[in-house]
C-alpha cells in the first residue's frame, strides 16, 4: 500500500507497509474462513525488540511500532 | 386463396374461426388478410372480386360448417381476442352490418379491461369440443378378411402377384438406368481470429462466497454508478477486499450482468478516481478516529501495564528479554486475583478485554517473611497539560463504571479565580482525559448521578450548578443554573445526588441533587427544563454556648453581618436518608432532617474553624468524622454532643477526609503537606501511613477506590496521583 502519513523514514515505512499488508490479508483470511461473519479488528505482534500493532480497516492500515519501556 | 384446376376453392382455412354471428367480415381489410393468408394483395383482390358472390357464400358456408359447434365465450379468453382481432380484419366480406359488429367487438374489447373486481369475480369457463380436425390421415394398409372390401382387396392382391411373376422376361417391363448429376464440389477456406485461451486459478474461500451474497443483499444500489469499467484494470494493488473479489469474479464468471459485478466494478472505478483525495478522507474518517483511539488505549496499556496490574492486583507482567530488574518495586508477596473484567463502558463501545491472561508471569519475588511497614506506593498520576496550574478541588467515581473518575479543577486561593475545568479520566488512559468540560468559574464540587449515570453535576465557585452529559464530547452543559433566580450567591462547596425514599408519595427511590453553599442554604435542585432549586434549609447562625448570656436574645448580642452561616459540607446518613449533617464555616456541625426545615435537630460544637468535611462511617453508622481548618479531625458519636476522639497530627489545615470503603477503622486525611492514613485499630494518636508531598504542592483531596486498595490524592498542581495501599492490616468486622 501507499503510506499516507508516517513518522518514520520512507524506506522503513514502505517496507513495513508492504510486509504487514500481506500478513493482514492472511490473518483476515484465516479469521474469516473459520467464521465468515467474523472479521479481523486488531493484530499485535510482540517481538524481542518491538511491539507492532496493526489496526486494519477497509481502506487503510494503521500501524504502530512501540518500544517496550519496561 | 388457392384454387385448383377446376376452380374449386381449396384455400387452407384457418383452424379457428370466430363466431359467425359476431364476426362480420369487412371488405376494407382485404389487404391485411392477404398478409394473413400469404397471397399477394393484387392477386388476391382480383381473384376475390371474381369470386365474390360465390366466395362469400362458400366462405360463409364454410365458416358455418367448420365451426358450427365452436362457441367460445369471448369475455374470458384474452388470447382468443387477439386472434379475433386478426380475423375480424381479414375476414372481410361486404356486409352492411359490418360497422356494427365491429363496434360490437370493439366494445367488448373495451369492456374487457379487467378491473380488480373482475379478478375476484367468479369466472365461468366453458369447455367445448371443437369439431375433429383431420391433420393427417393415413389409412391402414391392412384390411380385415371379413370386411366388405375384402374380396376386392384379395382380387387386387392376386393381380399384383401375377404381375410380379410375369415381370421378368416380359416385354412390358423394361429396365432403365438413370444417372444422378453430382454437383461439382468446391473447397472454401475461412479464417477466423485466434481464440485466445487463458488459464486462471483462484482460491475461493468461504468468506469470499459469504461476502458476495451479502454485499448484493445489503447494498444493491448504494454504490452503483453509471460508468462500468472493464474488469481488466488491475494495475494498482489495493488493500481492499472488493478488489480481490472483483478479480475473482471476473475470472470465474463470463457474463457481466449480475448486480454484484456492477457494484464491484463501480467500486473499482470509484477507487481509481478518488485516489488523490483518498488520504484526506481516510485521515478524517470516523473509523480512523476510532482506530486511533483504540490504538492509543493499547499503547497506554502497554506503557502502564505494571502499574495498572498493581492497581487491579494482578501479577505484574514483565518481559523476560527486556528487563533484568523484574518487578523491583514489589517487596512483598502479592496474592494474584485472577478476575476477568469485562469492561463495558456506558458511553463507549470497547472491543478488547483488558488484561489478557498473561502468558509470561513475572517471577514473584518471595522475600523472606519480614514485617514490612504499611506504605503508600505511587502508581501513576493523572496529569496532563490542561490541568497543570489548576488545583484539584474534588474527585468522584462514576457510580456505574468503577474505572471512570471525574475530577474538578478550580483555583486554590480565593484571590486568583480563573476558569475551571471538569475532566473525566479513565483508567485506561492516564495521559489524557476522556472528557474535558470547560467551565466559566472554578469547579468546587462534583458528583455523578446514580439514576442516570451519564449525568455529572458540577458546582462552581460563583454559586451556579451545571449538569453535563458525559456521553457526549460536547463542552456545553446540559443544564445550567445561571438563569435560576434562586441560585446560590456563594460558592457551592458540596454537591451530591441523594437517593431518597419517598414513602409518602409512593414513588420509590428518587434521586435529588442537593448542594450546600457559602450563602448558608442547602438547596435541592429540580431537573426540569431549567434548573431550579428549592431550599431545604437555611443555616442560621448559632451562637456558641460561651457567649450566650442569660436573658438576652441571641440576635442582639452580636452585630451579625448575615443571619446565615456559610455551609461548607454535608453528608447524608447512609442508612436513613432523612438525616444529614451539615458543617458550617463557624465550626458547628448541625444535624438536620429533611422533613423539618426550620430547625436543627442537634448541633455539635467542637471545631474552632470551618468544617471542611463531614463523613459518616459507612460501617458503624453512628459515628462520623469531621475535619476542619483548625488542624484537627474529630470523631463524633451521633448521640453525644462532645467529641469522642480528636486527631491532630500536623499544624496544617485538613482539607479532606474519607472513610475507607473496606474497613471501619481506616480513613484517609489530606493535610496540606501530607496524606495520612489513620487506622483506629492500630493507633489513635498517629497515622499509620504518612506521605509527604513535594514542597510546593499541597494535597487537597482524597478518594478511596472501591474495587481495589488504592487511594487517589489530588493536589494543588492539578495532579491526581494514584497510590496503592500496601500492607495495611486486614479489615476486621464491624466494631
Amino acid at each position: 500500500g501507499i503510506p499516507i502519513r508516517t513518522t518514520l523514514d520512507n524506506s522503513t515505512t514502505v517496507q513495513y507497509a508492504g510486509l504487514l499488508h500481506q500478513l493482514i490479508m492472511k490473518a483476515r483470511s484465516t479469521v474469516r474462513d473459520i467464521d465468515p461473519q467474523n472479521d479481523l479488528t486488531f493484530l499485535r505482534i510482540r517481538s524481542k525488540k518491538h511491539e507492532i500493532m496493526v489496526a486494519p480497516d477497509k481502506e487503510y492500515l494503521l500501524i504502530v511500532i512501540q518500544n517496550p519501556c519496561e | 386463396q388457392v384454387f385448383d384446376e377446376e376452380g374449386k376453392d381449396v384455400t387452407p382455412h384457418p383452424l379457428f374461426h370466430s363466431d359467425p354471428n359476431t364476426v362480420v367480415p369487412r371488405q376494407g381489410k382485404l389487404l391485411a388478410s392477404s398478409a394473413y393468408f400469404g397471397a399477394t394483395g393484387s392477386v388476391f383482390l382480383s381473384s376475390f372480386s371474381m369470386h365474390q358472390p360465390s366466395g362469400a357464400n362458400a366462405s360463409l358456408g364454410s365458416f358455418s360448417r367448420t365451426y358450427g359447434s365452436s362457441s367460445t365465450s369471448i369475455s374470458n379468453a384474452s388470447t382468443t381476442e387477439s386472434i379475433l382481432d386478426e380475423i375480424v380484419e381479414p375476414g372481410s366480406r361486404g356486409d352492411t352490418t359490418v360497422s356494427l359488429s365491429d363496434v360490437q367487438v370493439r366494445q367488448e374489447e373495451i369492456k374487457e379491461e379487467l378491473t380488480k373486481a373482475d379478478l375476484d369475480r367468479r369466472v365461468d369457463l366453458y369447455l367445448t369440443e371443437t369439431e375433429t380436425v383431420w391433420i393427417l390421415d393415413m389409412p391402414s394398409v391392412v384390411v380385415s378378411v371379413e370386411s366388405e372390401d375384402a374380396g376386392r382387396v384379395l382380387e387386387r392382391n392376386r393381380i399384383y402377384v401375377d404381375i410380379c411373376t410375369n415381370r421378368p422376361g416380359n416385354d412390358r417391363f423394361v429396365e432403365k438406368m438413370m444417372q444422378t448429376i453430382n454437383g461439382a464440389a468446391k473447397n472454401k477456406e475461412v479464417q477466423c481470429d485466434k481464440i485466445i485461451m487463458e488459464d486462471k486459478g483462484m482460491m475461493v474461500t468461504s468468506w469470499d462466497l459469504y461476502d458476495l451474497f451479502h454485499i448484493s443483499e445489503i447494498e444493491p444500489t448504494s454504490k452503483a454508478e453509471g460508468s462500468r469499467t472493464t474488469t481488466g484494470k488491475s494495475s494498482k494493488s489495493h488493500t481492499t477486499k472488493e478488489h480481490d473479489r472483483t478479480m475473482s469474479v471476473s475470472s470465474d464468471r463470463g457474463s457481466p450482468t449480475s448486480s454484484t459485478m456492477i457494484l464491484e466494478s463501480a467500486v473499482l472505478a470509484r477507487i481509481h478516481e478518488e485516489e488523490e483525495c483518498h488520504s484526506e478522507a481516510v485521515l478524517t474518517s470516523e473509523n480512523f478516529q476510532q482506530d486511533l483511539f483504540f490504538m492509543e488505549r493499547i499503547l497506554m496499556e502497554n506503557i502502564f501495564q505494571p502499574k495498572l496490574a498493581a492497581y487491579r492486583q494482578f501479577p505484574v507482567l514483565t518481559d523476560p528479554d527486556v528487563t533484568s530488574d523484574t518487578s523491583g518495586t514489589v517487596t512483598a508477596m502479592k496474592e494474584a486475583k485472577q478476575e476477568k473484567h469485562d469492561k463495558e463502558k456506558k458511553d463507549k463501545e470497547e472491543q478488547k478485554e483488558a488484561f489478557i491472561d498473561p502468558s509470561i508471569l513475572s517471577g514473584l519475588n518471595k522475600t523472606p517473611e519480614e514485617i514490612v511497614p504499611p506504605r503508600l506506593e505511587r502508581l501513576w498520576s493523572y496529569v496532563c497539560d490542561l490541568t497543570n496550574g489548576h488545583s484539584v478541588s474534588s474527585m468522584v467515581w462514576s457510580k456505574v463504571n468503577p474505572d471512570l473518575l471525574a475530577v474538578g479543577y478550580g483555583a486554590f486561593d480565593f484571590k486568583e479565580q480563573k476558569k475551571g475545568l471538569a475532566c473525566c479520566w479513565s483508567l485506561k488512559n492516564p495521559m489524557w482525559p476522556e472528557r474535558i468540560f470547560q467551565c466559566e468559574h472554578g469547579v468546587t464540587a462534583l458528583d455523578f448521578s446514580m439514576a442516570s449515570p451519564n449525568l455529572l453535576a458540577v458546582g462552581m465557585y460563583n454559586g451556579s450548578v451545571a449538569i453535563y452529559d458525559v456521553r457526549s464530547c460536547n463542552d456545553a452543559a446540559l443544564l445550567d443554573s445561571s438563569e435560576s433566580s434562586n441560585k446560590h450567591t456563594g460558592p457551592v462547596w458540596q454537591l451530591r445526588w441523594v437517593e431518597q425514599d419517598r414513602g409518602a408519595t409512593g414513588d420509590g427511590k428518587k434521586e435529588r441533587l442537593i448542594c450546600i453553599s457559602a450563602d448558608g442554604r442547602i438547596t435541592e435542585w429540580l431537573i426540569q427544563k431549567r434548573l431550579d432549586c428549592t431550599d431545604l434549609i437555611k443555616i442560621k447562625r448559632t451562637e456558641s454556648e460561651k457567649k450566650k448570656l442569660p436573658g438576652e436574645k441571641e440576635r442582639k448580642s452580636e452585630a451579625l453581618i448575615s443571619q446565615q452561616a456559610a455551609g461548607m459540607c454535608f453528608d447524608f446518613h447512609p442508612k436513613d436518608t432523612n438525616f444529614y449533617l451539615a458543617g458550617t464555616e463557624e465550626g458547628h456541625i448541625h444535624q438536620c432532617s429533611c422533613s423539618c426545615n426550620e430547625q436543627f435537630l442537634k448541633t455539635y460544637r467542637g471545631h474552632k474553624g470551618p468544617v471542611y468535611k463531614v463523613a459518616w462511617n459507612p460501617f458503624s453508622t453512628d459515628m462520623f468524622l469531621s475535619c476542619s481548618a483548625d488542624w484537627s479531625i474529630i470523631l463524633w458519636h451521633q448521640d453525644s454532643q462532645t467529641p469522642i476522639l480528636t486527631f491532630s497530627s500536623a499544624t496544617a489545615f485538613v482539607h479532606d477526609i474519607m472513610w475507607s470503603p473496606k474497613s471501619a477503622f481506616i480513613f484517609a486525611a489530606a493535610n496540606e503537606s501530607r496524606v495520612e492514613i489513620w487506622d483506629l485499630s492500630v493507633s489513635t494518636l498517629n497515622p499509620v501511613i504518612s506521605l509527604f508531598a513535594n514542597p510546593r504542592v499541597k494535597f487537597t483531596s482524597v478518594l478511596f477506590a472501591k474495587n481495589t486498595d488504592c487511594l487517589l490524592v489530588g493536589d494543588s498542581k492539578g495532579e491526581v496521583s494514584v497510590f496503592e495501599l500496601q500492607n495495611l492490616a486486614a479489615p476486621n468486622s464491624n466494631k
